[in-house]
């Protein structure tokens, strides 16, 4: 074939050269012989297909089954059979013809058209019937739903039952009428990101208020950006009221004025932590603090537990460098009264020194995860990855915390740690545990926070590797919380 | 040139079809551009430049799907050009404009990947293989040899976080490297993962996903050689399927191995051994899916024709489901660019078998068939119902394959060693 057409490239095409065709059977034809057909390539001609082209009168007129006897001709097979009964034939000749007729092909009428190129032809003449009416016909059947118009009726009818019965809204807001399509966009959607960590972080319970703390700085009013960098960078706070686009951002704001507000509701656990402690004085005052907690914020779209995950308890295997102090800081406030002591803060300024090697660590590993996307994919990153550390280190905490006694004289236990952590975990994997876990840790001694803190000392331990990027007190360096929001966190 | 010149008529609505007075349509294009190919071949350059010369009037990037077809096989031709006349140079300035395309996310892709059947067809056919294959299993680890970045894989966790008695611990193991092109996706490998896993994890299955570094070979090359890039199948070849370990495989795991729109990287001669080394990883199932085209004739003029032939299909079905020139069709198109380049233009590109002859080959190889059920074919046609009129479903026995008005398009199959 080929080179029969590089002979004379101009010349006029032969019969036998138009004849393209896939011998394609469309699945209306009797079964094939048992010999195993042999599919052409696409493309390759057959020449045994004769080439059909009708008027568009005569194609639409056509009817594709046609009664041997008398001519009349029917849309469908069924049909045809039915009226062949009543012709009352010998048996013999009720049979098909066993000779398979000549395979025929159609092209459309339509000049412009693709498909009246023999080589594009279609072998079916209710299909290039309908394509005719679909691609050249008049739009008559309109849908009364949506805006759609069609020209063939079944392919109207066929969307019309469909139409709006179906259909899957994703968190963030698009909408899907393909279940498959919904799922797959789901999976990778940053909604999904931020419910999880949102679900992780309400399962480890008390994190949950704490976060308050953390995006104090995003909202208006109340939650001054500090002039000391321990709380919240300002910087940190800047990028994260900064309208940018991602989504991350606006949950933020709106996240801490719900975290605030929780930060006050009475949540036990661990305050003990907080309740003796009385160190270092230090220039974050409580009523700092007290701002952060009192100025609420806006409503929350979103709430605080998005965030819980960096802190949600991780095993306490790994070396403790993280700043305990800043680490219940954070979770004090859910922890019990809702009360924070100025030690509180002061435990975070006295950790600060720590901080600049451990707190980089936590936000380091975003760096890693930066891909091209914008801000919003970025946090959504930044979020699993976090939550996949954290969740990760399941159940592998062994060490106990000395860290965390120098907090609290409660004895603690490498066993009860891991039970606890254990429990977490637990509890992070089913929403239906969440309370169970919730009582029983409460019913704990008390240093639930503490699973916490490990947790996130072991998150921030993860990417604790050589980061040479230049942080600040609580490791939140400018470019980090330009490329992620989380940064912004602490 | 203008050997054949119709009488009057008026000239019809693609005027850039019509040239010097002669209407030019599909087979007279294919018949230029072999005229085109056969003289690169026997290099009669002058030739080939007139034959170029011609396609590039007809040609056009932004014409219909016949112009576009012929402006991708003419790039091809152009590259092959250069590399025959010694010419450092690629496709140089025929080459499409990159159009500023930008870097796509994971949300968009699965937008592109669900634009038409084309990619779910094969995703559903084969994940509904692979959930049968693992009934009763508790470790499932599949190895994924795709091109669309994991976008088959949400559906199949959702599936198996419904089975019956519990989904089992799940493993995905991907190559680094994989054929770049069309569409460019910016996300690593890494935040793919962790998104998956998050999702599994939604869904109460568990997941590890892992990224095999298969991109070792740098340090084996000879010093006396230069440093050519090896190609796709050498390098799938010389480390991650000749070297389980990089895989990681784990006794007590059902293993599978799925090859979307991969085989056509293998280069042709090579993929026997590829087979043979995918089998004695001992997998439980391999399923293969591609397009179902022949294009890896060592025939340059058999290719040319095929791709004429067969490229088109999924041009006409694009028009229905995207408006032409939308960033969406702009994107596909860019992709079967690609790939007809890389056909036509490459000496080590891509070689598309068709369904029918891979099939023989799996079989000459040892594996033996593992059929669709009722219930995959019908979630098949469920989802092709979803989809604009014209897509069909042909259950062969040994494969199933998606059509576009009866045209063949995309071949899936399902296999198990014997």
């Amino acid at each position: 074939m080929a080179s029969e057409a590089m002979s004379n490239p101009f010349a006029p095409l032969t019969n036998q050269q138009q004849l393209q065709q896939p011998s394609s059977h469309d699945h209306e034809h009797p079964p094939p012989p048992p010999a195993k057909k042999k599919r052409s390539l696409p493309g390759t001609p057959d020449p045994e297909a004769e080439v059909i082209a009708l008027s568009p009168r005569t194609l639409m007129a056509t009817n594709r089954f046609v009664c041997e006897i008398c001519g009349k001709g029917f849309q469908r097979d069924q049909n045809l059979q039915l009226h062949r009964r009543g012709h009352n034939l010998p048996w013999k000749l009720k049979q098909r013809s066993g000779k398979e007729p000549r395979k025929r092909v159609y092209v459309c009428p339509e000049k412009t058209c693709v498909h009246n190129n023999p080589a594009r032809a279609l072998g079916d003449l209710t299909g290039i019937k309908k394509h005719f009416c679909r691609k050249h016909g008049e739009k008559k059947w309109k849908c009364d739903k949506c805006a759609k118009r069609y020209a063939v009726q079944s392919d109207w009818k066929a969307h019309s039952k469909t139409c709006g019965t179906r259909e899957y809204r994703c968190d963030c807001g698009t909408l899907f009428s393909r279940r498959d399509s919904f799922i797959t966009h789901r999976a990778f959607c940053d909604a999904l990101a931020e419910e999880t960590a949102r679900i992780t972080a309400a399962n480890s319970g008390a994190a949950a208020a704490g976060q308050g703390y953390l995006f104090a700085g995003s909202a208006p009013a109340g939650m001054a950006v500090r002039p000391h960098s321990m709380m919240l960078p300002p910087p940190a706070a800047a990028h994260l009221i900064r309208p940018a686009g991602g989504q991350m951002l606006g949950h933020t704001a709106g996240a801490v004025g719900d975290m605030l507000c929780e930060g006050a509701a009475a949540r036990h656990g661990g305050l003990s932590l907080w309740g003796g402690e009385n160190t270092l004085p230090s220039s974050m005052g409580m009523q700092h603090i007290g701002g952060l907690l009192s100025s609420g914020g806006a409503g929350a779209p979103m709430p605080p537990q998005m965030y819980a995950d960096l802190f949600a308890p991780t095993s306490a295997g790994a070396p403790q460098q993280f700043d305990m102090a800043q680490l219940s800081w954070m979770y004090g406030n859910s922890g019990g009264s809702g009360k924070l002591s100025s030690s509180n803060a002061s435990e975070l300024t006295t950790n600060s020194s720590r901080e600049a090697d451990s707190a980089p660590s936590v936000f380091s590993g975003q760096q890693h995860a930066k891909p091209a996307a914008p801000p919003a994919d970025m946090s959504a990153t930044a979020l699993l990855q976090r939550a996949a550390q954290i969740g990760s280190v399941t159940s592998s905490n062994n060490a106990t915390m000395p860290v965390m006694g120098a907090f609290e004289p409660a004895p603690k236990s490498a066993a009860r740690d891991e039970e606890r952590n254990k429990f977490f975990f637990g509890a992070s994997q089913h929403n239906a545990n969440v309370s169970g876990a919730m009582s029983e840790l409460t019913a704990a001694t008390g240093s639930m926070p503490y699973d916490l803190f490990s947790a996130a000392r072991h998150a921030g331990l993860k990417d604790a590797v050589g980061r040479e990027e230049t942080r600040d007190f609580l490791g939140v360096g400018m470019q980090a919380l330009c490329s992620s929001s989380i940064h912004g966190w602490i | 040139m203008e050997q054949e010149i119709r009488s009057s008529g008026p000239v019809r609505v693609q005027s850039s079809l019509c040239f010097s007075g002669a209407l030019v349509d599909g087979p007279r294009i294919q018949q230029l551009l072999l005229h085109c190919a056969a003289a690169l071949e026997s290099n009669d350059v002058t030739l080939a430049q007139q034959a170029m010369w011609v396609l590039n009037n007809i040609a056009s990037s932004q014409g219909d799907p016949n112009q576009r077809l012929t402006s991708s096989l003419l790039r091809g031709l152009v590259a092959r050009a250069c590399r025959t006349c010694g010419s450092p140079r690629g496709a140089g300035s025929m080459a499409a404009p990159l159009l500023g395309r930008r870097a796509m996310s994971v949300t968009e892709l699965a937008d592109y990947v669900d634009l038409t059947p084309w990619h779910r067809f094969g995703f559903t056919a084969s994940n509904g293989a692979i959930l049968r294959a693992v009934t009763g299993r508790d470790a499932v680890h599949v190895v994924d040899l795709g091109a669309t970045r994991c976008m088959q894989w949400p559906t199949l966790i959702d599936a198996l976080s419904k089975r019956p008695g519990g989904p089992p611990a799940l493993r995905i193991t991907v190559p680094s490297v994989r054929p770049a092109g069309p569409p460019l996706v910016g996300v690593s490998d890494e935040e793919l993962g962790l998104r998956l896993a998050n999702f599994a994890k939604s869904k109460g299955v568990q997941l590890e996903f892992n990224v095999v570094d298969n991109n070792n070979n740098s340090t084996n090359t000879p010093s006396s050689a230069p440093a050519k890039p090896l190609t796709l199948s050498q390098e799938l070849l010389a480390s991650v399927l000749s070297d389980p370990p990089a895989l990681g495989l784990r006794d007590g795991e059902a293993l599978v191995v799925n090859c979307q729109s991969w085989l056509r990287h293998v280069a042709p001669g090579s993929r026997d051994e590829f087979l043979d080394a995918v089998r004695a990883l001992g997998p439980c199932l391999v399923t293969v899916t591609d397009e179902d085209a022949d294009l890896d004739s060592p025939s340059l003029a058999a290719r040319i024709t095929g791709c004429f032939s067969f490229h088109w299909i999924l041009f006409d079905a694009l028009d229905t489901s995207a408006p032409r020139d939308s960033p969406r069709w702009l994107e596909h198109e860019a992709a079967v660019g690609q790939k007809i380049e890389s056909v036509v233009g490459a000496d080590d590109g891509e070689r598309s078998e068709s369904g029918a002859r891979l099939a023989d080959r799996m079989r000459r190889r040892g594996f033996a068939v593992v059929g669709f059920g009722d219930g995959e074919v019908e979630e098949v046609r469920q989802l092709l119902s979803e989809h604009a009129t014209g897509w069909g479903v042909k259950r062969e026995e040994d494969m199933l394959v998606l059509t576009w008005k009866g045209h063949a398009a995309v071949f899936t199959t399902a296999w198990a060693p014997n």
